[in-house]
């Protein structure tokens, strides 16, 4: 880090409890567009439920669609928090300060979106939807299968968002106290209450590290279950051919985390434009996300390269006919090639200039494609796989989303958003407590003419 | 512990200056002995030529396992390098000598062009064989030109970083003018412009060492293996093999790093910290392995067609059952047990006996995978494994070659240690640049400077 700029404790407090305390001019008119949008989605939804999910351009053979779709990208999204927060946490990165939080609360409302999409949403009853957490009729063997990954997932994204909320309330504990201490009335009775009695002494902060550190830990297999899991959900079927592949795992972790973190650097991006909180987000720490993004982005590619070859190792002729439907038949190929570009080829040899990676402009473009990207990723995997080409075409079969998945699928971004402009105005998006911390062990020493910044440590 | 740059040069220089005694030289001439050994082991497996593939299972993967610890081990500095960290400045040349050991693996591929049937015999590969012109040796020719280029980018970094303590040893040596330590040096004095490439260039060939590692334990992991046997389709099995690479390399520099620290006496630079640090990482991959594993595992698994559960039968639960188990216990259970374990990392002991365990279980999994493979004959151009093979144990010659080829990597290193400093003598001088001591109201603090 560089850029180095000493700020008081009251001027942090003043700046990132700026957005709680008051409420800018644009945050009505946005959070009303938001729950407009997701309005519209929840009335789709209610459509699909008296009608059925006929409404949909849902079909046999592809029985999976938008939704999937839809539920592998947000689960993908909601990876952005652990692997900011946790890991970076763990590796004492210093840059991560600022972002953790933003990062984390994405994770929570990305979950809860990922559970819209599938088990709500796709179960086509979803008042049964409790029977996958509560099997009745298990003795019977004719309900749920314990084996399957299907069951495995609820638990997973489950336990993945109850960590992760707990991770979230950890983390601001000692942010509402001091929230608590500049409200008065009610808004500061409730402050108290969600504060638990933090007061800032020494064994308050001691056990509040120890817990942040220990969930960390914690939480990170859980993260790497999540998404195993999802991808298992594919890999683990030997019907449709192209999804059974041992890669699938940690192909879906990795295009999770590129697809996650270039979400956060989005967001990164718009919370320096929109709060104008330059000051605490620089543009060394979006340096710095591009750097991890390069590296990110090169090791899913080259999972991509080895799920591909080993399709093409297997000499089948139904994975063959797959690969055939998503390279050269239209629109698969269009997609193919546009998935390509944006998550890999355009994104990554930008990023590798210094100017593009400063730049909140050329950041934010490059991010969004990434995301783009592996949206098509996913749907090239479902769709396509399903379509299944083989040698029997009373089997073959298309797909085209309906209006109603549309809507939903614009219901989960709009809810997204909306959750983090709700948070915006009740919590801190910037961790007031950890930044504090970060100016406290910094400190430079000087070599020779050169002042470089260095930090302390026991 | 010296304080000052100069007197860390002049310590470091002086240590690795002093004479070796009795001890080095009689540990050398057993080692030699033993390597020795090892070559009659070689000349006696020779005899029943190469074409029987099953006889030589043992010997490929001894290579494997060289391959993977010597080639994996030098990551150890190029990683943390990348991440700019100043606790792994006392052990990164420890890692970068392991390269001189990879040049010993290359000489033990030699035999393996020989051994590896080329394409003709109608096993499914990756090349496209019959359908692309290209040569039946090709996987011969890829894998001999991945590996050169591995140990030669390997030397070249562990050279760029010797230049400046060579420097420093000729100036104190007084060595002339045209001698090779004079050469070796490369007129280095140590400008602005020669820290900026130096660095730079260690930076580039670093990323490029690590992507050549995965290139390398690809082709190796699918065409030395994976391709033997029909049926077995697992696109996860060569980052499985590049990550037990990074794993077996780790333990293999807390190894080293032991015996450097007790018979090199070197207490003050390879301490706790280290330790520690590396500890915390053999844990991190031991939990990696098993994940990979799994992952790997339930899919096969689950899927349950005939060809996969054969393959499961060969390399797990068949004839190699019990190496396997012992593999998973030592690359997993173990690590994981005892690693989570604060007060046993913070040990110079805890992570050397876990290492040596890691090291243990890295050899069981090379042998469950490579002897099982090799095992698999005369069954190339079937979609799956028709009956799978019983276990093959190691003959006499086995034994021999696994212990001269293991007792020669150690001669290698031990050699190398002789004539290049162990511990590397411009980190230390710079660390001395970032670190500073100072007070924090009541407690004295380290702070340390991380450029750019």
């Amino acid at each position: 880090m560089q850029e180095h700029t000493q700020l008081t404790q009251r001027q942090i407090n003043e700046d990132l409890l700026d957005t709680v305390l008051s409420t800018p001019r644009w945050w009505l008119p946005a959070t009303l567009v938001a729950i407009l949008v997701f309005l519209i989605g929840a009335s789709a939804f209610g459509y699909m439920l008296n009608k059925g999910v006929g409404v949909t351009g849902l079909n046999r053979p592809v029985f999976w669609g938008f939704f999937m779709v839809n539920f592998v990208f947000w689960i993908g999204i909601s990876h952005a928090g652990i692997m900011i927060s946790a890991i970076l946490r763990l590796t004492q990165a210093e840059w991560r300060r600022p972002v953790t939080r933003a990062a984390e609360v994405m994770t929570v409302f990305s979950l809860m979106s990922a559970l819209m999409a599938a088990p709500l949403v796709h179960v086509g009853r979803p008042w049964r939807a409790d029977l996958w957490v509560f099997p009745y009729d298990f003795a019977r063997g004719i309900w749920v299968n314990i084996r399957s990954p299907f069951i495995w997932d609820p638990s997973a994204v489950m336990t993945y968002l109850t960590a992760s909320t707990l991770f979230v309330l950890v983390c601001l504990i000692p942010d509402l106290a001091v929230i608590r201490d500049r409200t008065k009335g009610w808004v500061r009775a409730i402050y108290s209450i969600l504060s638990l009695g933090f007061r800032g002494t020494p064994r308050q902060w001691k056990l509040q590290t120890v817990a942040g550190i220990l969930l960390s830990a914690l939480v990170l297999p859980v993260f790497v279950s999540v998404h195993s899991i999802v991808s298992w959900d594919f890999a683990a079927q030997i019907g449709p051919e192209a999804w059974h592949s041992t890669i699938f795992a940690p192909y879906f972790i990795i295009g999770a985390i590129h697809s996650g973190v270039s979400a956060v650097a989005t967001l990164m991006v718009i919370m320096m434009w929109v709060f104008k909180w330059d000051k605490y987000i620089t543009r060394d720490h979006l340096d710095s996300i591009a750097r991890l993004l390069i590296i990110v982005a090169t090791t899913w590619f080259f999972f991509f390269f080895l799920e591909w070859v080993f399709a093409l190792y297997t000499l089948e002729d139904p994975e063959i006919a797959m690969r055939d439907l998503q390279v050269f038949q239209w629109p698969w190929s269009g997609m193919f090639i546009v998935f390509l570009i944006t998550a890999y080829f355009f994104p990554v040899p930008m990023w590798l200039f210094k100017k593009v990676r400063r730049s909140l402009f050329w950041m934010f473009v490059t991010t969004i494609a990434v995301n783009i990207g592996m949206w098509l990723e996913r749907f090239l995997i479902i769709v396509p796989g399903l379509m299944r080409r083989g040698h029997f075409i009373f089997d073959w079969g298309s797909y085209h989303p309906s209006i109603i998945e549309i809507l939903m699928v614009a219901a989960t971004f709009a809810w997204v958003i909306l959750g983090m402009l709700l948070f915006t105005k009740v919590f801190p998006l910037i961790p007031l407590f950890d930044v504090k911390e970060g100016m406290v062990f910094r400190d430079e020493i000087k070599i020779g003419r050169r002042t470089i910044p260095a930090s302390i440590r026991e | 512990m010296v304080d000052s740059r100069d007197a860390v040069q002049k310590y470091l220089i002086g240590r690795h200056l002093e004479p070796r005694g009795s001890r080095f030289f009689i540990v050398s001439i057993i080692l030699s002995v033993l390597t020795i050994a090892g070559i009659v082991g070689f000349v006696l497996r020779f005899q029943d030529g190469f074409g029987q593939g099953d006889l030589w299972g043992y010997y490929v993967a001894l290579f494997a396992f060289i391959f993977a610890a010597a080639g994996g081990a030098p990551m150890v500095a190029i990683s943390t390098r990348i991440a700019k960290a100043h606790w792994p400045r006392s052990i990164s040349r420890i890692s970068e000598l392991f390269s001189i050991v990879s040049l010993f693996g290359i000489i033990l591929f030699i035999p393996m062009i020989w051994i590896l049937p080329d394409m003709e015999d109608g096993r499914r590969t990756l090349w496209f064989f019959g359908k692309l012109n290209v040569p039946s040796n090709l996987p011969h020719i890829l894998t001999t030109l991945g590996l050169v280029s591995l140990v030669l980018t390997g030397l070249f970094i562990l050279w760029l970083s010797l230049m400046p303590d060579i420097r420093f040893l000729r100036d104190m040596s007084n060595t002339k003018k045209g001698s090779w330590l004079y050469n070796l040096s490369a007129g280095w004095i140590g400008s602005s412009r020669q820290w900026f490439m130096q660095r730079h260039r260690i930076g580039i060939l670093g990323a490029f060492y690590f992507m050549t590692l995965i290139f390398v334990h690809f082709l190796i992991a699918v065409d030395f293996s994976m391709t033997l046997v029909p049926g077995w389709i697992d696109a996860l099995y060569p980052v499985t093999q590049a990550h037990n690479s990074l794993q077996v390399g780790v333990a293999t520099v807390v190894l080293t790093m032991f015996a450097v620290r007790y018979f090199g006496h070197y207490q003050d630079y390879l301490t706790i910290d280290q330790f520690r640090g590396l500890g915390k990482l053999m844990f991190a991959l031991s939990l990696l392995w098993f994940w990979f594993w799994f992952s790997s595992f339930i899919v096969l698994w689950y899927g349950a067609k005939p060809s996969e559960k054969s393959v499961l039968e060969l390399l797990m639960t068949g004839p190699y059952i019990w190496v396997f188990i012992a593999a998973f216990v030592l690359l997993f259970v173990v690590p994981l047990f005892t690693m989570i374990w604060n007060p046993l990392r913070r040990s110079i002991w805890g992570p050397t006996i876990i290492a040596g365990c890691v090291f243990i279980g890295a050899i069981l999994d090379k042998i469950r995978i490579y002897v099982a493979s090799y095992s698999v004959i005369d069954q190339a151009g079937l979609h799956e494994i028709e009956h799978v093979p019983s276990t093959i144990w190691p003959g006499f010659a086995d034994i021999l070659i696994w212990i001269g080829g293991l007792a020669g990597c150690v001669l290698v290193y031990m050699l190398a240690t002789r004539i290049l400093p162990v511990i590397n003598i411009w980190e230390q001088k710079e660390l001395k640049l970032y670190q500073v001591h100072k007070k924090f109201h009541r407690i004295e603090v380290q702070v340390l400077g991380k450029p750019e």
